[in-house]
């Protein structure tokens, strides 16, 4: 049973696209967000539109994004509005953008996006796609009023590229954490995962992007790894933004790398663009959002927006299956992390996991972050050697017996 | 023998969040049901400091108070509390992630054994208020639908009489007071005031003394008529939120963007006061917004930013600064007119002078 959405309110929210420039001479721009340029570039290049892609965020992105927008809101905000900034200085006339509005500020983004860059005197085309009802309609519908393509088969290219890409990224960087810690000779794993990035967004054939992971995960295998040593895990949590986009929890991963620990995410994009896109009845196994809401059960009894229950439930998660340590991070202000924050005190005692909590702004100091990341990883590492030695007594006491 | 178990049953309200806007209906409610209510002491520095102890120090004041109050009930011997989860208040109108996990946050922070009783109310998944007082009502072991359904019109009744006596003009304090006694007054005069302002504030801000620094009293020693959330109706608030083309997007957006659409549209008004909590990320938005629409109409506005360690001197400095202002901007206007009435003074005196010379020169 639904609660009837008012007519008004309906309205409103089907006016999102504007149309005042014509399909021929639109220039395409997105906001940022880890590498999803790459998959979005495939999709809208099949589909034959023109594209700008703002530069990569930086100190200097950041500082726009603060000149610019008001005191309050989220670290996130503050970078899609400088990317959008960019993009119009580079000649973009469109900007597209989703909205899943009711998780939590996230739903206001655009509005007050488009209301500051008007305000600057920029003339554009927002098309804003919902993430309401029927969420593949509404993105099929975003990509046809942006390009007004009508060739089904550019439509399957595109989509079929783009999805693949998500995946093929999704695995590089999967595997990118798992061989840095064990590689021998150090570096490697980069530039393999550096040299896929760039084979991944040149591959322009359907079948080719198909063959990818395979592909990766033959070159990956080359790599020299130690199997032997003994790695602990740490699961990355948090505030999705900032989990995906290397800039803003400065590269969190590769440090953890670095100091020899296995970094797991569990948020990954193409699992939320399944979750979203794909029609529920298709979905047979058990989703990430449900595996979290099971596990959340003993500390949260509802979702309450954002990646709340996905953190607190993978956080039990992550304790019940051996898991090392977890990292949660979160950008200053975000209200569903916040409430996670207070809940992690209690599963960290409760469930005897170390959890350390870091809070990204654009005031933190990479310096002091990175002293609390190592303090965290040398911890960790104790931890896993006493359990280990533990273990090892016990065997032996068996032994003896 | 179940009847006098309800009797004896005792529950504890916090006075936070949904005590300042709901009460009366909570009161009637329980009242109508058996139950007796216990609520907790006024926001004191001490009850804050218990409160930000437990939490971690990015939460927000409110939810710091609500805390404390919580604990301030658990002082008492109360071993009941009554914590709301208000999640929607329409179709994907939703309220702040804090708000939404009040019993998350109060489960896991709070190490002592209590019961808590937390329904759910959340219309976009068709959980309205009937469901969530029958959800109450059976946390607290009452399963009667004909007395459940008779203290949810009791509740009603309060709270209707609250609302309308808060809109005739009576003060938050005393229309809660007279609603649950019963009593219904309406104030009928009224000092006319020199000046009128808006706040735009959530009622857990606004009327809790502590937390606001009674502004609403310093603004009326200063001879400023405040207007507040509670002189408009629910509709009035909607409505202006749509002519100034915006939609409603929080739940609580009626006590903030609704409240400073109304008289920012209907020009009753000289200023915008907007007095929220450090870190809120809702109100971070809603201001921005008046804001900007203020600037359209060249309304001047406040916005006043509270935490735990917000030092009555400068608040008060501030509100006198903006007072100062208002008198200061009305004066330039009268001058102005002035000005205009002596500078057609002037030139005719000086026509008139010029025709003399004229004519004596001729």
């Amino acid at each position: 049973m639904k609660a009837k959405i008012s007519e008004r309110q309906l309205n409103k929210y089907s006016k999102n696209m504007d149309n005042n420039i014509s399909a021929k001479d639109r220039i395409i721009a997105w906001p940022r967000m880890g590498r999803i340029d790459i998959p979005l570039k495939a999709l809208l290049l099949s589909l034959g539109a023109k594209i700008v892609i703002p530069p990569v965020n930086s100190n200097e992105a950041l500082e726009l994004g603060v000149k610019n927008s008001i005191e309050g809101i989220c670290l996130p905000y503050k970078l899609n509005l400088a990317n959008y900034i960019m993009a119009l200085e580079q000649g973009a006339n469109t900007l597209m953008m989703f909205q899943a509005p009711g998780s939590c500020r996230l739903g206001n983004y655009t509005k007050m996006a488009q209301k500051t860059l008007k305000k600057m005197g920029y003339e554009f085309d927002m098309v804003i796609f919902d993430m309401y009802q029927s969420k593949m309609k509404q993105t099929l519908q975003a990509f046809w009023h942006v390009t007004h393509c009508v060739n089904p088969y550019r439509y399957y290219k595109g989509f079929s590229l783009g999805f693949n890409k998500f995946f093929a990224i999704d695995e590089a960087q999967k595997l990118l954490f798992y061989t840095r810690p064990r590689e021998i000779n150090k570096g490697e794993a980069e530039k393999c995962y550096n040299k896929w990035l760039n084979i991944i967004d040149n591959t322009n054939s359907v079948l080719g992007a198909k063959c990818l992971i395979k592909k990766i995960r033959k070159d990956f295998a080359n790599i020299e790894i130690n199997k032997n040593k003994n790695v602990p895990i740490v699961y990355l949590l948090g505030e999705f933004f900032v989990l995906l986009d290397p800039y803003v929890n400065q590269d969190i991963e590769k440090t953890l790398g670095e100091l020899g620990i296995e970094v797991q995410r569990q948020i990954w994009f193409s699992d939320w663009l399944e979750g979203v896109l794909k029609p529920s009845f298709l979905n047979k196994k058990e989703s990430h959002r449900q595996r979290c809401v099971r596990h959340a059960k003993k500390y949260m009894k509802r979702a309450i927006g954002g990646e709340c229950i996905e953190t607190v439930g993978d956080a039990v998660y992550a304790a019940k299956n051996g898991v090392d340590g977890v990292i949660h991070i979160l950008p200053f202000s975000c209200m569903p992390e916040i409430v996670s924050q207070n809940i992690l005190n209690k599963v960290s005692k409760e469930e005897d996991i170390p959890i350390l909590t870091l809070v990204l702004d654009e005031q933190t100091g990479k310096a002091g972050n990175i002293t609390r990341i190592e303090a965290f990883a040398d911890l960790v590492k104790r931890k896993k050697f006493k359990k280990n030695s533990e273990k090892k007594k016990q065997k032996e006491e068996l032994a003896n017996v | 023998m179940e009847r006098h178990e309800n009797l004896k049953k005792i529950i504890g309200i916090p006075r936070a969040i949904s005590y300042y806007n709901n009460y009366p209906f909570y009161h009637g409610f329980f009242k109508s049901l058996g139950i007796e209510i216990v609520l907790s002491d006024k926001t004191t520095a001490k009850l804050i400091n218990d409160g930000a102890k437990h939490v971690v120090s990015d939460t927000c004041l409110p939810i710091k108070v609500f805390v404390g109050h919580v604990i301030n009930l658990l002082d008492k011997g109360c071993d009941t509390i009554f914590v709301p989860s208000i999640q929607s208040t329409g179709y994907k109108i939703n309220n702040c992630s804090k708000i939404r996990g009040l019993p998350e946050i109060i489960r896991n922070v709070i190490n002592k054994p209590f019961e808590m009783i937390e329904p759910t109310l959340d219309k976009t998944e068709g959980l309205g208020i009937k469901e969530f007082c029958f959800e109450t009502a059976h946390q607290l072991g009452i399963y009667d639908e004909k007395s459940i359904n008779s203290a949810i019109s009791s509740g009603w009744s309060a709270y209707n009489s609250f609302v309308e006596m808060a809109k005739s003009g009576i003060p938050h304090k005393e229309a809660v007071e007279n609603a649950i006694n019963g009593n219904y007054t309406l104030k009928k005069l009224s000092l006319v005031k020199p000046f009128s302002v808006v706040i735009m504030a959530h009622g857990y801000n606004l009327f809790d003394e502590r937390i606001s620094m009674n502004i609403l009293g310093k603004l009326d020693k200063m001879g400023i008529r405040a207007y507040t959330s509670l002189d408009i109706t629910r509709q009035d608030g909607i409505n202006s939120i749509h002519e100034l083309d915006e939609i409603q997007y929080w739940a609580n957006e009626l006590d903030l963007t609704g409240t400073a659409a109304y008289f920012m549209l209907n020009k009753k008004i000289d200023g915008i006061i907007a007095l929220s909590a450090f870190g809120c990320g809702p109100d971070s938005l809603m201001v921005d917004e008046i804001q900007y629409h203020a600037n359209e109409r060249k309304i001047p506005m406040l916005h006043l930013n509270i935490d735990e360690h917000t030092g009555e001197a400068g608040f008060v400095t501030r509100l006198e600064a903006f007072a100062d202002m208002l008198i200061r901007k009305n004066r330039k206007k009268l001058l102005q007119q002035n000005k205009c009435r002596n500078i057609e003074i002037a030139l005719n005196k000086q026509k008139v002078q010029e025709q003399n010379v004229m004519t004596k020169v001729k």
